[in-house]
């Protein structure tokens, strides 16, 4: 890990734990003083950046569906595993995906649910054809 | 798509339940030279398998037909837990693996399979066939990763291992559950003793004959081809496995190939069979490794090795084992190799491995150079625990020739500064140099225990002391085709009893004294 990405990061532990972004950034920003580094302090934004971007793409939830259509009765098709996973349905984006041929396939906070069509007719090939 | 197929697919259509759950992901983050990070799998564990989806956004056509070479699942080994993911290394091709990729944890541990129906096969460090002999059916899967048996499990080492290399069994004898380190210049003949050895195992009953497992890493695959096509001309190949991680394939499998190696051995060793485990070389192990920690970017050491550099070689010899009969009496016998630079044992990986070993059979260059081969610096090689699993025969016949080649050296090193030589010194130059002829030994032609005593017995009561020493290996090679041929009874009794009795010796000075007269021209030194 490099030294911009250690100050990012607790940055980012100092706001998670509740701390208010004005304080820690200026408590990050004493610390940077006190040892001479102010010069990292472009870096450090940048990796902080890309903490955050990470952590938004993490918790992001997505339903991919093969059509528009099926898009309006996922949800309520999905909502076991919401309560499996601890996922909100106010939360989730719905993007269509041809790929999917039909069924649906849930990614988000660190879970997968692959329930499309293309995943079983993978799964029916490959059995048979390693078979 | 044929007709076959697609009936099949119909058929497993018809009975197909789907089998869909929550799994645990993460996502790659960066990949480069092997290694990848991945962002997520917070609840993966050190040295779990996660699987790299590829279909992911692709079409259903596509993913039916992956990219050349890309055939099968794509896997992966947690090799770093991070506060913000995870590092891992890729078990195949790279180039498959992008950024934004899903990656799915398995849950599984490394483990490869193992039994009777790899003995005979090439295969990879992921226990995958290489041999184009197709899939194994029935195997067990073993853990690559495990921790070795403690003190109460084991015994003494006390059954020797027969490498069939005069100079070995006589004076640096081995024992099944040894670790015996092979340590050399390149081109010295290491390799060379390690596939002799296995070869010689022909000579045991089947019932006690061990397993043997060669591991190439980092091998060129020419050379490992060869390696093959010997042991199948000799006939060792039934009872070997060869896991090969040549230089091609990424450091992570030749990282793993000898953790492979040791864990198809124990599934033999558990079973209460012998096994002899080759890791033909440490050293590029230890180089593959470095390689994969700095990627890892774990803080670098001395010479750029990481700080477990030591763990690495001593859990991986420390599951070599004599087990009690409690657990079946099953032995793991490692004999690891490494290479040296220059002569100089004294460098990092050496001095680590040799400490880790139960003693170290030194080639010399400067020896092979001069046309004794094998090249054993009887010197330098030591065998720790090995003296006690040597038979009571060979003890009988070896004890002192140690001793006699130690002087012969001294007195060689000597001899190139006086002229004039006393008769006791003369005599024992002249008997060291027939020693060090009757030692030589032509690779692939491992000789049988009770041969080796035979000959050794022969060189004991200086039989050659009269043979000029130009003519001591033809004298040699006749001598044990007469034995074998009109004493083969005592033969087999020195194989069977371990020991060369009063009487035995009787019957030798009679072999001896009758080869003697029958080959009379052999005996007019020159």
């Amino acid at each position: 890990m490099t030294m911009e990405q250690a100050y990012a990061q607790a940055l980012w532990k100092m706001i998670e734990a509740g701390r208010p972004p004005q304080s820690a950034v200026k408590s990050v920003h004493g610390a940077l003083e006190a040892r001479g580094r102010l010069g990292l302090l472009p870096r450090i934004s940048r990796a902080f950046s890309r903490i955050a971007n990470r952590a938004i793409a993490r918790d992001n939830v997505v339903i991919y569906v093969a059509r528009e259509k099926d898009a309006k009765h996922v949800l309520k098709e999905a909502a076991p595993i919401f309560a499996e996973t601890g996922i909100e349905a106010k939360n989730v984006e719905i993007r269509i995906d041809e790929n999917c041929i039909g069924g649906w396939r849930l990614e988000g906070k660190e879970a997968l649910y692959d329930n499309s069509y293309k995943k079983h007719l993978l799964s029916v090939y490959n059995r048979v054809t390693k078979a | 798509m044929d007709s076959v197929t697609v009936e099949r697919i119909i058929k497993e259509i018809e009975h197909y339940t789907p089998k869909t759950g929550v799994e645990h992901v993460g996502r790659v983050t960066s990949v480069g030279d092997g290694v990848v990070a991945i962002d997520g799998l917070s609840r993966a564990v050190m040295g779990e398998i996660i699987e790299f989806e590829e279909t992911a956004g692709k079409t259903l056509e596509k993913g039916m037909n992956p990219p050349a070479g890309g055939a099968g699942s794509l896997y992966g080994l947690v090799l770093n837990l991070e506060e913000d993911g995870v590092r891992a290394t890729i078990l195949g091709d790279s180039a498959r693996v992008n950024e934004g990729m899903t990656v799915k944890s398995t849950g599984r541990i490394l483990s490869v399979p193992s039994g009777d129906e790899l003995m005979g096969r090439v295969v990879s460090a992921l226990g995958e066939p290489l041999d184009g002999k197709g899939p194994f059916k029935k195997t067990t899967m073993m853990p690559v990763e495990r921790e070795s048996y403690g003190v109460i499990d084991r015994k003494s080492v006390s059954v020797p291992l027969q490498t069939g290399i005069k100079a070995i069994d006589s004076m640096i004898p081995i024992g099944r559950g040894q670790r015996e380190l092979i340590i050399g210049d390149r081109s010295t003949g290491k390799t060379t003793i390690a596939i002799d050895t296995i070869i010689n195992q022909k000579n045991e009953p089947a019932e006690k004959r061990p397993i043997c497992i060669y591991v190439a890493i980092g091998q060129k695959e020419s050379k490992t081809a060869r390696i093959v096509a010997q042991l199948t001309e000799a006939g060792a190949m039934p009872y070997t496995i060869i896991v090969d991680a040549p230089a091609s394939a990424p450091a992570a499998l030749q990282f793993l190939a000898p953790y492979a190696g040791v864990a198809m051995g124990e599934y033999f060793m558990d079973k209460g069979r012998d096994v002899l485990v080759i890791y033909d070389d440490l050293s590029k192990q230890a180089t593959a490794y470095r390689q994969l920690s700095l990627l890892l970017r774990r803080p670098p050491g001395r010479e750029a090795y990481p700080g477990d550099i030591f763990y690495l070689h001593s859990r991986l010899l420390e599951r070599s084992a004599c087990l009690s009969e409690e657990k079946g009496g099953g032995s793991l016998t490692a004999l690891p190799i490494i290479e040296t630079q220059d002569g100089d044992v004294a460098t990092y990986i050496p001095t680590n491995v040799i400490s880790i070993t139960d003693g170290q059979i030194f080639l010399d260059s400067s020896l092979f150079n001069k046309g004794i081969r094998p090249a054993i610096d009887v010197g330098i090689s030591v065998s720790r625990v090995g003296s006690s699993a040597q038979t009571k025969a060979m003890k009988s016949v070896a004890g002192t020739l140690r001793l006699v080649l130690a002087q012969f050296r001294e007195l060689e090193a000597f001899m190139q500064f006086a002229q004039d030589l006393d008769k006791t010194t003369a005599e024992r130059i002249e008997s060291g140099r027939r020693m060090v002829e009757i030692l030589k030994q032509r690779n692939g032609s491992p000789i049988s225990v009770e041969k080796q005593v035979a000959v050794l017995y022969a060189a004991d009561k200086k039989f050659f002391a009269d043979v000029a020493i130009a003519r001591v290996s033809e004298t040699e090679a006749l001598l044990l085709e007469f034995v074998d041929g009109q004493y083969s009874k005592e033969l087999a009794e020195i194989k069977k009893s371990g020991i060369v009795s009063g009487e035995l010796k009787k019957k030798l000075d009679r072999a001896l004294e009758e080869f003697r007269l029958a080959h009379k021209e052999l005996f007019a030194k020159a």
